[in-house]
């Protein structure tokens, strides 16, 4: 399913993010990847989502391989992977709907079927009441889920997180895992930031540490 | 809760599933789709930001009516010179020893050049009755002993066969004949008004290029502003899988109604700007003793102005959305 063969990311300003990485993960997996700050997890993530491309080694994402992308080809690529940012990257100039609604609207979905796919995403999220809202008038943990609600709208198999539980108290953090648990349960490939240990030990799923590269 | 289990069984492994396209969506109706929501998103962007919006609607509008007037300008007193053309004549006059038989020979042969239609032989006598006429020194040409006018022939050239070098050549013509004294062209100031028009017809030109770059400036420049402050949405929405049409759609659109509705703008003023010349218009030729009625932008004009508009608009938007996603797509 997901892949990494000997993968480097080098960035245009020289720095050297991930330095010949190799990982696994199967279908219908769930993992989370933890390591210090600035050890790359955000850089492999955006690798996965096809926001970076790598610099060496070979990265396949269910038989695609992503390095070999065409320019065209990225944003097609970009719609099977949701992705759940650090900073949630909501637009502060429309509602909860709109924001969650975003990826139908790229694909180019009729209006009919976008509000019935964001009511059902905004259900599983438990949000359905606040579809009108702004979401910079929703609290911390409320906006987390409206970013995962916009991630997983598409069905996409493969759910990438950032960091999603970054500044929740530990409870809502807990609940924001279960929420990905469930997408698990359901069939998606599942995997997560987070330097949360003691989070991420309790909810009992396989755990990737990146060591940062050292130059 | 009540999907969970049907969408189980679809996330159910070795299921068929196409899950990021709905079956029946044929690529037309995707794109379909998504122009509708475009078409729609920027008029509503226009609308909720009246004051930018009517700013540049009107700098657009008052750029495209200043060659609209100018070309009107021009139409109008082309038809000026179009009406008086209907009797272009040239008037020969002989020499004052020339008989009347002479000058009715002279008449004969003229009118015999394949370039000439009629020639019509005006007496002295008739010319100087028509002078006292006219003059009102009918008294004090009454004490002359002499009748100090020739005999004249008034010669209307072939119109379809005319043009600007042939008038010279028959003009030439005529003045070789040994007995005429003098040839004078009644539209021989139509000819240089039309000179005048010829050149004003490419300062127009010009204009309208300049103009049409103005445009294209204004309406890059609004829509660039507009990128600038969706900068955020730009990436996001490439994030999750925009393809740079859909980014580019909306501001495209956006263009499309600042040129069309900048164009809309520019007739209004341009008509309500002839409204307002009429009546010292109508004043003027009654004065000349004239009948002079200024004509408006007709319906072809008024359409090619706003398809030009439109078009400006849409390139407008085009180079600053392009412009944009070229610049920021080096990082991802
Ligand atoms: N766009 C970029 N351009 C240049 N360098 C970058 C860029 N993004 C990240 N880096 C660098 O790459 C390294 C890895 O960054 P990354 O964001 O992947 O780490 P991280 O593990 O997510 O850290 P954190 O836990 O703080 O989020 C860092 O040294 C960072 O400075
Ligand atoms: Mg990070």
């Amino acid at each position: 399913m997901i892949e990494f063969k000997q993968i480097s990311k080098k960035y245009p300003t020289g720095q050297l993010a991930l330095y010949n990485v190799n990982l696994t993960l199967q279908k219908g997996e769930m993992a989370f990847l933890t390591g210090h700050s600035g050890a790359g997890k955000s850089t492999l993530l955006r690798l996965i989502a096809g926001l970076e491309q790598p610099s060496d080694g070979t990265l396949m994402i269910e038989k695609t391989d992503v390095g070999k992308l065409k320019t065209k080809q990225i944003p097609l690529y970009r719609r099977r992977i949701g992705m759940i940012f650090q900073d949630h990257h909501l637009l502060a100039d429309r509602s909860v709907f709109d924001n969650v609604a975003l990826p139908l609207r790229i694909t180019g979905l009729h209006h009919r079927d976008i509000r019935r796919r964001v009511h059902a995403a905004l259900d599983k999220v438990s949000l359905l009441n606040k579809e009108k809202q702004n979401p910079m008038m929703l609290s911390a943990g409320e906006k987390q889920r409206v970013g995962i609600a916009r991630a997983v709208v598409n069905k996409p198999k493969i759910i990438l997180a950032d960091e999603p539980t970054g500044n929740l108290d530990p409870e809502l953090a807990q609940d924001i895992m279960y929420t990905f648990k469930q997408f698990n349960d359901l069939g998606a490939t599942i995997l997560v930031a987070s330097h949360d240990h003691h989070l991420i030990e309790h909810m009992r799923k396989r755990i990737i540490v990146l060591q940062k590269v050292n130059v | 809760m009540a999907r969970r289990p049907r969408a189980r069984k679809r996330n159910a492994p070795r299921a068929k599933k196409r899950r990021n396209r709905s079956p029946h969506y044929s690529p037309f109706s995707t794109w379909w789709n998504q122009v509708n929501a475009a078409i729609s998103f920027s008029l509503r962007r226009l609308w909720y930001n009246p004051i930018s919006t009517w700013i540049t609607l009107a700098a657009i509008a008052i750029a495209l009516s200043l060659p609209a007037a100018l070309h009107l300008m021009v139409k109008n007193m082309q038809t000026l010179t179009d009406d008086n053309q209907q009797i272009p004549t040239i008037s020969v006059f002989l020499k004052q020893h020339i008989s009347t038989d002479q000058a009715k020979d002279r008449g004969e042969l003229i009118s015999e050049l394949s370039e000439v239609v009629t020639v019509l032989f005006v007496s002295k006598e008739n010319a100087l009755n028509k002078f006292k006429r006219l003059s009102g020194f009918a008294e004090t040409l009454e004490t002359l002993e002499e009748n100090p006018l020739p005999h004249a022939l008034v010669v209307t050239p072939n119109l379809r066969i005319m043009n600007d070098t042939k008038l010279t050549n028959l003009i030439r013509t005529l003045k070789s004949y040994p007995e005429v004294d003098a040839v004078q062209s009644d539209n021989e100031w139509m000819q240089r008004l039309r000179a005048i028009m010829d050149i004003a017809e490419r300062v127009i030109l010009v204009v309208s290029v300049l103009l049409a770059l103005t445009v294209l400036l204004v309406v890059g420049n609004t829509i660039r502003l507009d990128i600038e402050n969706r900068k955020e949405e730009i990436d996001v929405a490439r994030f999750i899988g925009a393809t740079r049409s859909y980014i580019r759609q909306p501001f495209i659109f956006g263009g499309l109604w600042y040129g069309f509705f900048g164009g809309i703008l520019s007739l209004v003023i341009v008509h309500f700007s002839i409204f307002f010349l009429i009546a010292p218009t109508n004043r003027l030729s009654t004065l000349y003793g004239t009948q002079f009625n200024i004509s408006g932008l007709d319906f072809s004009t008024s359409f090619y102005i706003l398809i030009a508009s439109g078009l400006l608009g849409i390139v407008g938007a085009w180079i600053a959305v392009t412009s944009h996603l070229r610049r920021r797509e080096i990082t991802f």
